[in-house]
């Protein structure tokens, strides 16, 4: 349980990158998750010409990444959940 | 000498003059030539052009083609599919042991998806689930809420088939209604255990199965500006009378009987998350089983053998943090309550009168309750690998609705101590393996069961066939492609 306490302190204080971060840099890139498929995101940041393209390239390297996960995470051929109303 | 300086002025201006429109001409050639190049290069780039438009006029007429497949492919199929190697031991009361080891089984999920229209959507899940080298059916497969979900032969069922119908999308109260064979099954905070994202709606403390019913939920985020926050009120049939020599003289009016009534349940769920912290959920539940019958698969209802014994209450609150502030922590803490309210009926067998949590008649009501935790942690690139514990408790007379549990120890329903602890490495996006430990402490006999009187594990009649403790070792695939 201590444990538990200690680790619970300690993830509060280094609070990260978070999903509305990310949701944020899509919007201002006008990128929405679930207009491509998982490997279509991928190919994108594989090449600079479409980074380029989609201005991901103005992001930074961090930036970048996060950006990567969430729509990587919410493409439309993603895991969703499965819940009555959803 | 005025002569020669005449003509030779003459002759210098004119030399002059025609030199200069030589110059002019050339310049004028050139540019003549120039303007040949661009109106050559002008006219291929306009069949160029033409191509290109030729072309795309083709690829749309491609694209089209490529969107009307799509259409015509009104379902999208996805993949479940899970191994599990157990290794059990069961520790009995008299002290003898049984060891099972080196048990293999399947199961393969046909997840299937469709947009009917914008206002409408189909959810289904076909499911097999057996055995290795043994397709004989498990004697409660036949428990509608069971079916698919507990290993039986290598037949298809329908786990999961249902209609979302969003009445009022675009209002300030979005409203559906779910018709169907309900998400039901593998709710939080399973999910964890297997690496996805939540595939059920339900604490699976309390409910674990297969269900027929239907939903209406209310969307409440707009109106509470509190994310996530959605009130659903359920109907569910828990058992409809069907005997098969029931249609024998009325092949086309359908089943029908004076003896029992169907079970049906009723609850009210709200979900809703903690404001300002991302990925979280809270869930707050009170359901109600009404006219439970002793035996589902019993159909000779006519010598008031299997009657109804009595009705259930069940409450439920759960809280779960997934990726606890971006900690890569994911906990939760489950809590259930069961009341059951036995009305003296009693199912014989072997000359004993069981009814619900009681015995002979009984009629007093039975409290029980029952407690989860756990928490999963992952660590390494990309939280390659993940470790995770559980712990789960349940009091003599708790009663819950898992026994469609995917774990084939419904350890949610035990009523003593369990624990369970593994590693999962994760091999890709869609697939990781799990090595675990189960140990299940049992205090009180008939987990998991609605019938017979719960005892002390120590003070029962038969100690050779009560089963006081159960570890098992296991590893496990999983695959959600």
């Amino acid at each position: 349980m201590k444990l538990l306490i200690v680790f619970t302190l300690l993830s509060i204080i280094t609070v990260e990158a978070s999903e509305a971060q990310a949701i944020a840099l899509a919007e201002s890139l006008h990128l929405s998750a679930g207009s491509k498929a998982i490997v279509q995101w991928e190919r994108i940041f594989q090449s600079p010409r479409k980074m380029k393209r989609y201005k991901i390239d103005t992001l930074s390297k961090k930036d970048q990444e996060i950006l990567k996960e969430y729509l990587v995470d919410h493409a439309i051929d993603s895991d969703k959940p499965t819940i009555a109303g959803i | 000498m005025k002569k020669l300086l005449k003509t030779t002025s003459f002759i210098t201006l004119s030399s002059i003059a025609l030199c200069a429109n030589s110059t002019s001409d050339a310049k004028l050639d050139a540019m003549t030539l120039e303007i040949e190049k661009l109106q050559k290069e002008i006219k291929e780039l306009k069949t160029q052009q033409k191509e290109i438009k030729n072309n795309q006029e083709e690829n749309y007429s491609y694209i089209e083609e490529v969107e009307a497949k799509q259409f015509r492919d009104k379902i999208h199929f996805s993949l479940g599919f899970k191994t599990n190697l157990d290794n059990f031991q069961k520790k009995y009361t008299d002290g003898h042991k049984v060891h099972s080891n080196n048990i293999w089984s399947t199961k393969l999920m046909l997840n299937m998806q469709a947009d009917i229209t914008k206002n409408m959507n189909f959810y289904g899940r076909l499911s097999m689930y057996k055995y290795w080298g043994s397709s004989s059916i498990h004697p409660f497969t036949y428990y509608d809420n069971m079916q698919g979900r507990v290993p039986a032969d290598s037949g298809l069922y329908v786990e999961r088939a249902y209609i979302n119908w969003f009445l009022t999308p675009d209002s300030a109260l979005p409203m559906t209604l779910t018709i169907g064979r309900q998400p039901s099954s593998d709710g939080p905070s399973n999910q964890f255990k297997d690496n996805t994202v939540r595939k059920g709606t339900y604490s699976a403390l309390l409910y674990d199965g297969a269900a027929d019913g239907v939903v209406l939920s209310s969307d409440l985020s707009k109106l509470t500006s509190i994310p996530n926050t959605v009130l659903r009120i359920g109907y569910a049939k828990g058992y409809a009378y069907s005997e098969s020599s029931s249609f024998a003289t009325n092949a086309f009016v359908g089943p029908a009987n004076n003896d029992v009534d169907d079970t049906n349940v009723l609850g009210v769920f709200l979900d809703t998350s903690l404001k300002g912290v991302e990925n979280s959920l809270i869930q707050l539940s009170y359901s109600r089983m009404f006219d439970i019958i002793a035996n589902p698969l019993d159909t000779n209802t006519t010598g008031h053998n299997n009657p109804n014994i009595g009705s259930v209450d069940m409450y439920g609150a759960m809280i779960e943090l997934t990726n606890f502030q971006d900690s890569n922590f994911d906990i939760f803490a489950q809590f259930g309550c069961s009341v059951a309210h036995p009305n003296g009926k009693s199912y014989t067998v072997m000359g004993h009168k069981i009814g619900l949590l009681s015995q002979n008649g009984e009629r007093s009501s039975k409290t029980g309750y029952a407690a989860w935790i756990g928490g999963r942690y992952g660590f390494g690139e990309k939280q390659k690998y993940k470790i995770g514990m559980e712990y789960n408790y349940g009091s003599k007379n708790w009663i819950n609705l898992t026994q469609g549990s995917f774990d084939i120890y419904n350890k949610l329903a035990t009523r003593g101590n369990a624990y369970e602890t593994y590693f999962m490495y994760v091999i890709n996006r869609y697939a990781n393996l799990r090595l675990g430990y189960i140990y299940v402490d049992y205090h009180y006999t008939r987990s998991g069961w609605f019938v017979g009187k719960s005892q002390a594990i120590n003070s029962t009649s038969s100690p050779a066939t009560t089963v006081k403790s159960l570890d098992s070792l296991y590893l496990k695939m999983n695959v959600h492609f």
